[in-house]
């Protein structure tokens, strides 16, 4: 009797983890349906939505090695804002688009390793590093568009970066660099570890980890997809101002978290999340698109749907104390 | 430490920061109060501040983060102004219905928080798109604008934001320090798990505090509208960023409320940040300036609040 009820549990606890991709087939299912009816096309539909959810996936997903840690980077879209401007100089002087990648994610990782060697050596808190580093990045930003742009903007010409701008590169970036942060994250020690610091950081320090350590590591990586984030933001809009990327910092919490991990990171982190979520919150954007919502209504369903499906991937971590 | 030592301790980093602000527009040759704008300027933004960080800290001292805050005083604003225009209110009326509606969403927030038990910064992601969306659809995306109401254009005095300066944290000390609500919040601060052992009902204090940083976000969005004779609309969290200029004043308030109450370290603190944000506006600082300056002071001020057994000890080794 008892093991059945603990079967039973077992099997309902797998249902609710796996709610996020539930939850993502379905309104995959609710798009087609809908795009089907409107005689939408879908091909390119598809493709759209793809173009619009690559940057984030890619940006979140090397993000889930700050967020296991349960720490917390606000700073992503400014940092990624910097290394495109910075990558986009680079190219106006070299012409060279493998020197623009190269200085995107080095400015990239630059930035993230400041963020965690700042944290890490002054005893600062993460989250408010990054605060600070959200304020000085954004003034970089306009500092380096009034050097460098024309008027408010700095560009890098269309034809440069067309041949790249296609779903086929951009998708074949992020399966690489899914690849990798799987395999750092699933078949590493790194993530294990940072599974360990994030569940249980005075346990993880008594056993001998170096929370420090992780956390500039885990920093790095997230650097890392920022800066191919940078670089795809030119290759699909060459024209750069101070708002570019402007919403992927708080896109990627969004996008964690709709894709069923917790915010406090730990044990139940896991590296699709990323993928999951940022692909749900664009086929919702979609829908909500091809139902001729207004903005504001558009928004409003967002967040309920946001809410309701967290609330579903959680239900079996529930405290009976308020979660802080 | 004595009373006398304990007041002079507190007021030295006010102090210190007039007497910097002083010091640079004097070499710059420019008088930091030179005319009554100096002072409305100093004022309007003494108040702005010291409303969203006692906002912030009700319940970032909890450990909740609330993201929800910035989208409160635009939703309760936008509410607000359109009642005021359509029924041609005072702006005593318009501020009323502003802070009640502040605190019905900082309610609905608290509401939905108690309810779904999940981390706070979840719920409040949640909730600022959604009043952002809300305030949205409501203005049809155009935002509200009453430039022309010259009633509540001239409601931004001196006098004006002392009252509500003083009535907030009147409010404050009062609900804080000197009622059961009060005990018991610093009760779940210091330790939740054996607070709610003991008998303490975490939900309604919950309850209340959303209330309270949803009744000072109303005040501080009808303030903001008022100055800016118009409301601008946000969508994508672009509500979130009055959020981040209570910071500064918060650490500092905090590192204050080492020697007097805590509401009074926060109203010091937000002093401080009105006093840098006048010296910006004096020397007429480029934006980029203002957050480079505001973001190192932060940091600087952080690192010092974190490493000060450090720095003392390395203080007497020399």
């Amino acid at each position: 009797m008892e093991k059945k009820e603990n079967k039973r549990k077992f099997t309902s606890g797998k249902l609710l983890n796996l709610a996020p991709v539930i939850g993502m087939i379905l309104m995959a299912a609710v798009f087609l349906a809908i795009a089907y009816m409107k005689d939408v096309n879908i091909p390119y539909s598809f493709k759209n939505i793809l173009n619009q959810s690559i940057i984030t996936m890619v940006v979140a997903t090397g993000a889930v090695f700050i967020y296991t840690l349960g720490a917390f980077d606000i700073s992503l879209g400014a940092s990624m804002c910097v290394s495109a401007l910075v990558g986009a100089m680079a190219y106006n002087r070299t012409g060279s688009l493998l020197i623009m990648l190269g200085v995107c994610v080095g400015c990239a990782v630059l930035v993230s390793l400041i963020s965690s060697v700042l944290a890490s050596v002054f005893n600062l808190p993460v989250f408010v590093t990054t605060i600070a580093m959200l304020s000085l990045l954004n003034a970089f930003a306009l500092v380096l568009i009034k050097a460098n742009g024309t008027g408010d903007v700095v560009q890098v010409p269309a034809n440069a970066v067309r041949g790249i701008n296609t779903v086929w590169f951009k998708l074949i970036v992020l399966i690489l660099f899914l690849a990798f942060c799987i395999f750092a994250f699933s078949f590493m020690k790194l993530g294990r570890q940072e599974k360990f610091v994030g569940g249980n950081p005075i346990c993880a320090a008594l056993s001998g980890l170096n929370a420090s350590k992780l956390s500039i590591i885990g920093f790095m990586m997230a650097g890392l997809g920022v800066g191919l984030g940078a670089f795809l933001t030119i290759t699909y809009a060459p024209t750069l101002s101070r708002n570019t990327a402007g919403s992927v910092g708080m896109d990627v919490i969004i996008s964690i978290v709709f894709g069923g991990m917790p915010v406090s990171g730990g044990a139940r982190s896991r590296i699709y999340s990323a993928a999951v979520g940022s692909l749900s919150m664009t086929l919702l954007s979609q829908i909500m698109l091809m139902l001729n919502f207004d903005s504001g209504i558009s928004q409003m369903v967002k967040a309920v749907i946001f809410l309701l499906v967290v609330y579903v991937s959680m239900l079996n971590s529930r405290k009976t104390i308020l979660p802080r | 430490m004595e009373k006398g030592k304990k007041i002079l301790s507190a007021a030295a980093l006010p102090v210190i920061v007039l007497a910097v602000c002083l010091l640079i527009t004097s070499v710059n040759g420019i008088t930091l109060f030179d005319s009554q704008l100096s002072w409305i300027t100093f004022t309007r933004a003494a108040v702005n501040v010291l409303l969203v960080t006692y906002a912030l800290s009700i319940n970032l001292n909890s450990g909740r983060f609330d993201f929800s805050i910035g989208s409160t005083a635009l939703l309760s604003s936008v509410i607000s102004a359109m009642i005021a225009t359509k029924y041609n209110l005072s702006p005593v009326l318009m501020l009323m219905i502003s802070v009640v509606t502040g605190g019905l969403l900082g309610l609905l927030s608290g509401f939905v928080y108690v309810t779904v038990k999940l981390p706070p910064i979840i719920v409040s992601l949640a909730m600022a798109l959604f009043y952002e969306g809300m305030a949205f659809t409501l203005t049809g995306g155009h935002g509200v604008s009453f430039a022309s109401n010259a009633a509540l254009m001239e409601f931004g005095t001196i006098p004006n934001f002392l009252i509500i300066a003083a009535i907030a944290a009147v409010m404050m000390i009062a609900v804080f320090d000197h009622t059961k609500f009060g005990y018991e919040y610093k009760a779940l601060v210091s330790g939740q798990k054996v607070a709610v052992n003991t008998g303490i009902r975490e939900v309604p204090n919950a309850l209340i505090c959303y209330l309270i940083a949803g009744l000072l976000m109303g005040a501080q969005g009808f303030i903001s509208a008022t100055s800016n004779g118009s409301i601008t609309m946000s969508l994508n969290f672009g509500s979130i960023s009055p959020m981040f200029m209570a910071f500064l004043p918060m650490f500092v308030g905090g590192f204050i409320g080492r020697f007097i109450n805590d509401k009074f370290g926060y109203l010091l603190g937000a002093v401080c940040s009105a006093l840098i944000s006048l010296v910006y506006v004096r020397m007429n600082a480029a934006s980029s300036t203002q957050q480079i300056v505001s973001a190192l002071l932060m940091v600087s001020f952080l690192i010092y609040l974190n490493n000060e057994g450090k720095l003392k000890h390395l203080l007497k080794r020399s």
